[in-house]
């Protein structure tokens, strides 16, 4: 996850100690900060929903499947997840709403310490149950919605879900829940990106995340209806610009892009080109210390049969069952070469991310797309849209100059 | 230790059958089970782990998790007291609630 607006309109010389001359001490305490951190967990509490999405990851259904999870079995996991540290549980499905236990597994994460989130579509958010939610202490809900009325309500299969997911947000907002936008931006529904995000700042939201395409799930289907290289960097771009346009005229919104790490490398360079050489620094230092691709071990998934994966995108392998051993101690068991091999994946990496001078921040990317697309666990991530001029050469900003004075 | 006598049948495969993979990284190593990966098949599940594991393996077995008897001692368990209930809607009422937000 890369916070937009944080690297080109929040990171200036005085924010978060990321000041030239602090630059090296206070890196050095976030990597290892970073090196203790424990993964944020997905929880697909369900299989079920109420939608039928093109790109679902989760191949969902209307009908409820076997082995799901029970409340008491949910309440033992986030007991788990407490015990082992977790900050953060991502409650989502399926639809995470079909739950009739959703508000009590959320005030159970809270009363143990893990902080509760919800990824949802949006149209089961009744008044009562923001209200409802909110009282259980979630802290946060995504609400997704892919393109304008139409193109959205295409996507989803279902007419009606677009105003559905808006009714939803607003709810939510009255109830007093923080709430955000997610948006997985495709060819079809890439032109609508900012019309989506200037209908809703109007509801009132201020927070959106744009998702790229993982290939996993339904989503397999689609790479073709994946944007091109030249595309996506479009795409991108225009998210960048529609951010900063958004800061001149005073409205603090919050863009954040997610699923693709060469966006990190963009990002450097985009402030290079647009910002300043002094802005480009700071953004990859921020993003060096931020860790690039995180499958594996920021992020965790646990499906509603209690499998758990490497991200929630990748249902096709599981590392083993929360029924059969607490997951702290499935996480950390590394005599799994597999997840041996992703820690240190930047040793692995093959064509142009071995020598890729933006490894660092971007650690080659999706593993799961270059397994899909390429049949290889370490070749290049297939979404990269970085040129090749703009990855060859020596690590940006590397060495001993951190500390003298750039502009 | 305590006697293995929870047994754990709940099922693992979501959308096709579940293959429990064992690796074993050289032939003085133990075999390992390294988790398990969704196919239809017994070829198309050793394609699968042989693209995740071949890197380090040098002997894989897979087997059928609807085939393999998990027994452990009921400390382990995830919640022993787990009743099976149901929380989740049923499709009908599922349907009934969707854009219900939506009527004002
Ligand atoms: S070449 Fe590889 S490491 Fe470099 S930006 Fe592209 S995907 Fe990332």
């Amino acid at each position: 996850m890369i916070s937009v607006s944080k690297l080109l309109t929040d990171l200036d010389a005085e924010g978060d100690g990321l000041r030239y001359d602090a630059a090296e001490e206070s890196t050095k305490s976030q990597i290892r900060d970073e090196k203790q951190r424990r993964p944020v967990v997905v929880w697909n509490v369900t299989k079920q929903c109420n939608l039928y999405c093109d790109h679902c990851y989760a191949a969902a259904d209307t009908d409820i499947a076997d082995g799901e999870l029970t409340t008491a079995e949910g309440k033992a996991l986030l007991d788990d997840l407490a015990d082992y540290g977790a900050p953060v549980i991502l409650f989502s499905g399926g639809e995470p709403l079909v739950r009739q236990d959703l508000e009590e597994l959320v005030a159970y994460a809270n009363e143990v310490g893990v902080r509760p989130v919800l990824s949802t579509n949006g149209t089961l958010i009744t008044e009562e149950r923001a209200a409802s939610l909110k009282a259980a202490g979630l802290k946060y809900a995504g609400v997704s919605v892919d393109g304008l009325p139409e193109r959205n309500d295409d996507f989803r299969g279902m007419e009606g879900a677009f105003d559905g997911a808006v009714q939803g947000i607003r709810n939510c907002l009255d109830a007093g829940l923080k709430t955000g936008l997610r948006y997985t931006i495709t060819e079809r529904n890439a032109p609508d990106l900012e019309g989506v995000v200037d209908l809703l700042t109007d509801v009132g939201v201020d927070r959106f995340c744009f998702y790229h395409l993982d290939y996993g799930g339904r989503g397999t289907e689609i790479v073709d209806a994946d944007l091109t290289p030249v595309e996506r960097r479009e795409a991108v771009e225009r998210v960048c610009d529609m951010t900063r346009e958004y800061h001149d005229r005073g409205e603090e919104i919050e863009t954040l892009l997610v699923g693709n790490y060469a966006d990190a490398a963009y990002l450097v360079e985009y402030a290079r080109e647009h910002m300043s050489e002094a802005q480009a620094r700071r953004v990859y230092e921020y993003l060096r210390v931020n860790g690039g691709d995180p499958t594996g071990e920021r992020v965790a998934d646990v499906d509603y049969q209690g499998n758990v994966h490497l991200t929630q995108f990748w249902q096709g392998y599981s590392l083993g069952n929360v029924r059969d051993r607490p997951f702290g101690d499935i996480w950390e068991d590394e005599s799994n070469p597999l997840v041996r091999a992703l820690r240190e994946r930047e040793d692995r990496l093959t064509g142009k991310c071995a020598d890729c001078r933006y490894a660092g921040v971007c650690r080659g990317g999706s593993r799961l797309r270059a397994l899909t697309v390429e049949d290889d666990l370490f070749a290049p991530d297939p979404q990269c849209y970085l040129d090749d001029d703009e990855i060859r050469g020596p690590e940006p900003f590397a060495g001993g100059d951190a500390t003298s004075p750039a502009d | 230790m305590g006697e293995l006598d929870h047994e754990v049948d709940a099922p693992r495969g979501a959308t096709s059958r579940e293959w429990e993979v064992f690796c074993r990284e050289s032939s003085a190593d133990p075999l390992t089970h390294v988790g398990s990966v969704s196919a239809p098949s017994a070829d198309i599940a050793r394609e699968q782990a042989t693209q995740l594991f071949a890197h380090a393996a040098e002997a894989l077995w897979l087997c059928p998790a609807d085939e393999t008897v998990r027994v452990q001692a009921e400390s382990l368990a995830l919640d022993p007291a787990a009743d099976g209930t149901d929380a989740t809607m049923d499709a009908e009422s599922m349907q009934a609630e969707t854009l219900r937000g939506e009527r004002e």
